[in-house]
């Protein structure tokens, strides 16, 4: 039925992943999977919830009691006001949020302007509903801005939305306020709906900052926004996440979620609870972790000479390895084979991005730095 | 100022008629709600142990987009144990609850074909998983007095007229009617003759007491089977759910799956792997009671006069009910799945529980 096609996009991570593992040495940099478990006290919150809400069956909206601290969380991080009742949505985790918002906001033929690279599934989700994705280069040596001028010279008559993605995935670009506020602007003056990804939001670093768009004049009308515990919270197995949005959009939302899974696990909505009003202790810690990790990289790939957009935000960085001569593809593929190492392909999040490759800081720092020790033998091996 | 992008999804939205159609709750929300999907039983402690024990030994973390491989291996091994079939764990893919089962097999596997064709009376998510895309579906003719199963003359006709892709319940999710093994063993001839395949919901077939005919049984390479994991465990809000399928059919839809929700939920996949190992313990039990308790609600109903639709399904009983006797059940406070909702208009679907024989009565 399906025809084989070489490997690429999101089947070619997997392929690494696959291989990876049959590595007993292997040191993951790849997937954003960070390294620490669930906080304990979330976990024994789930646990409490096993055995004392039983007979809890949630809307397909979400549990009244998370969706209440949904919206204090995107309050108190990102100034976005939401009635709970009407314009929260909890999800499968932030991918299904991804794919909700690409649904809800776009048709076929329809135009989003995607600045590039970007998270490869957004061109997936697009890819599903018959869209088009209209890309906004951006380059490492201006840390992956992309530039609103850019932004507003890609409109068409078909354009309906823009993505905003900060800290971005790859690229780890914060978007400015004052971007943040032209950008929005232009949403306004050419009526674009704003898909606003917030995941990585509590991961910011030196002074940079991060701004909702929904959290600007205008902007909220406009704006669906996600977020997810996966990182913040260290709980990608969960599969938790959420869209904020105007209620007449997210009575829609909320319709295409009945539609595409019908629920989000209780018991992942009983950790989310924990986790949003509980201790925030360990997601200080786990940024503070990252903060240093993210150092100890940096620090690595200036000794090997590499190029790459400072990672404003996020949990990895963007690399160039133009000097290999090489597609990242086979970069990636003999950076494993070769020191089992796993990084991610460039060309996986875009095919302009064939000589980049994506590298996390989600291991333990010891772990970092041998990955990085191998990583600095692989390249002498490639230049 | 008003958005006129925004204006134009709304509209866009409003104009699909199946996002508006209602779903049943996933589980019953109380002993009065006899129009929820799934039975409520208490979650057995093993259950709870297995889903908490994986999650404080660091089973927080991603996990396979197919799903964990010990929960694959042990849906093929009750479906293959259950209805003949020969599924491996690689024909499996583990979805979050039995409506991304729907949506995955309508999509992906409907992608591959110029039209479907589906029972005019069926769960509603089924309407609303095809909703989202533009597809020719056919409506294939049913008998109320067969339980809304579509018939095999007017399946016959479909794939005659060149539709190359079946959806079917057997059991029937709104009156728990099944094919005979005749009548599966003449839809396999169909498929075989036609060149075409089917997706066959077998959820509710746990709960037909003599067992149920599957499709797979005797079509495995050209049909894919969808149904919760497991139905009744009490694990219905966790939403669990599965596809057998040739193996050509599940890497599409595990690329779909990723690209959706990236994998189930791990407690709730330890969840169903720890049910997976005690769920025939209780089966037998919980299928006598369930039995006892809707042949008195028959007897009671045929008391009172109300037209029962054939069934096998023991968790579920469907009968006409007019606008007079639906206010008195909603007078009473007692839940109730609406027939419309499925295609079937004057029809209920009551759970069968402790509650079903007051829901009744209230009718008297």
């Amino acid at each position: 039925m399906s025809k084989k096609k070489p490997a690429a996009g999101t089947n070619l991570l997997y392929q690494l992943i696959a291989e990876a593992r049959s590595y007993d040495d292997v040191i993951v940099m790849g997937r954003g999977d960070p390294d620490f478990d669930t906080p304990a006290h979330i976990v024994a919150a789930a646990k409490q919830a096993m055995i004392h809400h039983q007979a809890d069956v949630p809307p397909a909206a979400g549990l009244p009691a998370l969706r209440e601290a949904i919206a204090d969380r995107v309050k108190r991080v990102n100034n976005i006001d939401v009635d709970p009742a009407s314009e929260v949505v909890v999800t499968n985790g932030g991918q299904e949020a991804l794919f909700l918002m690409v649904l809800a906001a776009l048709g076929e033929g329809d135009e989003m302007i995607v600045p590039e690279p970007n998270y490869n599934t957004y061109a997936d989700s697009l890819a599903f509903v018959g869209g088009v994705k209209v890309a906004v280069q951006t380059a490492h040596e201006a840390n992956f801005r992309a530039d609103p001028a850019d932004v507003r010279a890609a409109i068409s008559d078909k354009t309906r939305a823009l993505l905003l993605v900060s800290p971005n995935n790859p690229a780890a670009n914060v978007i400015s306020p004052a971007d943040m506020r032209v950008l929005v602007d232009i949403a306004i003056e050419h009526d674009l709906m704003i898909l606003a990804d917030d995941i990585y939001d509590l991961f910011v670093y030196d002074d940079f900052v991060h701004t909702s768009p929904a959290s600007l004049p205008g902007g909220k009308e406009r704006s669906l926004t996600l977020n997810a515990l996966s990182k913040s919270y260290s709980m990608t197995g969960w599969r938790l996440g959420w869209i904020v949005g105007p209620a007449d959009l997210m009575a829609r939302v909320v319709a295409l979620k009945a539609a595409i899974s019908g629920g989000t696990s209780i018991i992942a909505q009983h950790a989310g609870i924990a986790a949003l009003t509980g201790p925030q202790d360990a997601v200080e810690m786990m940024a503070a972790a990252y903060a240093r990790r993210r150092r100890l990289v940096l620090d690595a790939l200036d000794e090997m000479g590499m190029d790459y957009g400072l990672p404003q935000g996020g949990q990895f960085v963007f690399a160039n390895i133009a000097f290999t001569g090489m597609d990242s593809a086979e970069v990636a593929q003999r950076i494993l084979s070769e020191q089992h190492v796993l990084a991610y392909p460039g060309s996986a999040f875009s095919k302009e991005r064939k000589d980049y490759l994506r590298m996390t800081f989600l291991q333990p720092e010891a772990q970092l730095v041998e990955g990085l020790r191998r990583m600095k033998l692989a390249m002498a091996n490639l230049s | 100022m008003a958005s006129q992008s925004k204006a134009n999804i709304l509209a866009r939205h409003a104009a699909n008629a199946a996002l508006n159609i209602p779903l049943p709750a996933i589980a019953m929300r109380g002993a009065r709600d006899l129009g929820a999907d799934e039975p409520f039983y208490p979650l057995d402690e093993r259950i709870i142990a297995g889903a908490a024990d994986a999650m404080e030994s660091g089973q927080t973390h991603y996990v396979d987009v197919p799903g964990i491989p010990p929960l694959r291996e042990a849906i093929a091994e009750h479906l293959n144990a259950d209805s003949g079939t020969s599924w491996g764990s690689a024909n499996i893919l583990v979805t979050a609850g039995m409506q991304e089962a729907r949506f995955l097999t309508t999509q992906i596997i409907g992608a591959q074909y110029a039209s479907i064709a589906v029972p005019a009376v069926a769960h509603p998510g089924l309407r609303k998983a095809l909703g989202l895309k533009r597809r020719e579906v056919l409506s294939l003719p049913d008998e109320p007095e067969r339980g809304f199963l579509p018939t095999l003359e007017g399946i016959a006709a479909a794939l005659e007229n060149g539709c190359r892709l079946l959806y079917l319940e057997s059991p029937s999710r709104l009156s728990g009617a099944v094919y005979s093994a005749s009548q599966v063993a003449r839809i396999a001839d169909l498929l075989a003759q036609h060149d075409a395949a089917a997706i066959w919901d077998a959820g509710l077939a746990r709960w037909v007491a003599d067992g149920c005919s599957s499709l797979a049984a005797q079509a495995q390479e050209s049909v894919a089977v969808i149904g919760e994991a497991w139905h009744g465990s009490g694990l219905g809000a966790w939403l669990v759910g599965a596809i057998a399928a040739p193996t050509d059919w599940i890497a599409p839809m595990q690329s779909q799956k990723q690209i959706m929700a990236i994998c189930t939920s791990t407690a709730s996949q330890y969840a169903a792997l720890a049910a997976s190992e005690i769920i025939g313990e209780t089966q037998q039990q919980r299928l006598a009671q369930m039995h006892a308790q809707r042949a008195a609600a028959v007897v009671l109903a045929g008391e009172l006069g109300l037209d029962i639709l054939p069934g096998a399904a023991e968790n579920l009983l469907a009968l006409r009910l007019d606008a007079s006797g639906r206010g008195k059940l909603a007078e009473a406070g007692i839940d109730f799945a609406a027939g419309e909702d499925f295609g079937a208009p004057d029809t209920i679907r009551l759970n069968i529980g402790a509650a079903t024989i007051a829901a009744l009565e209230t009718l008297a």
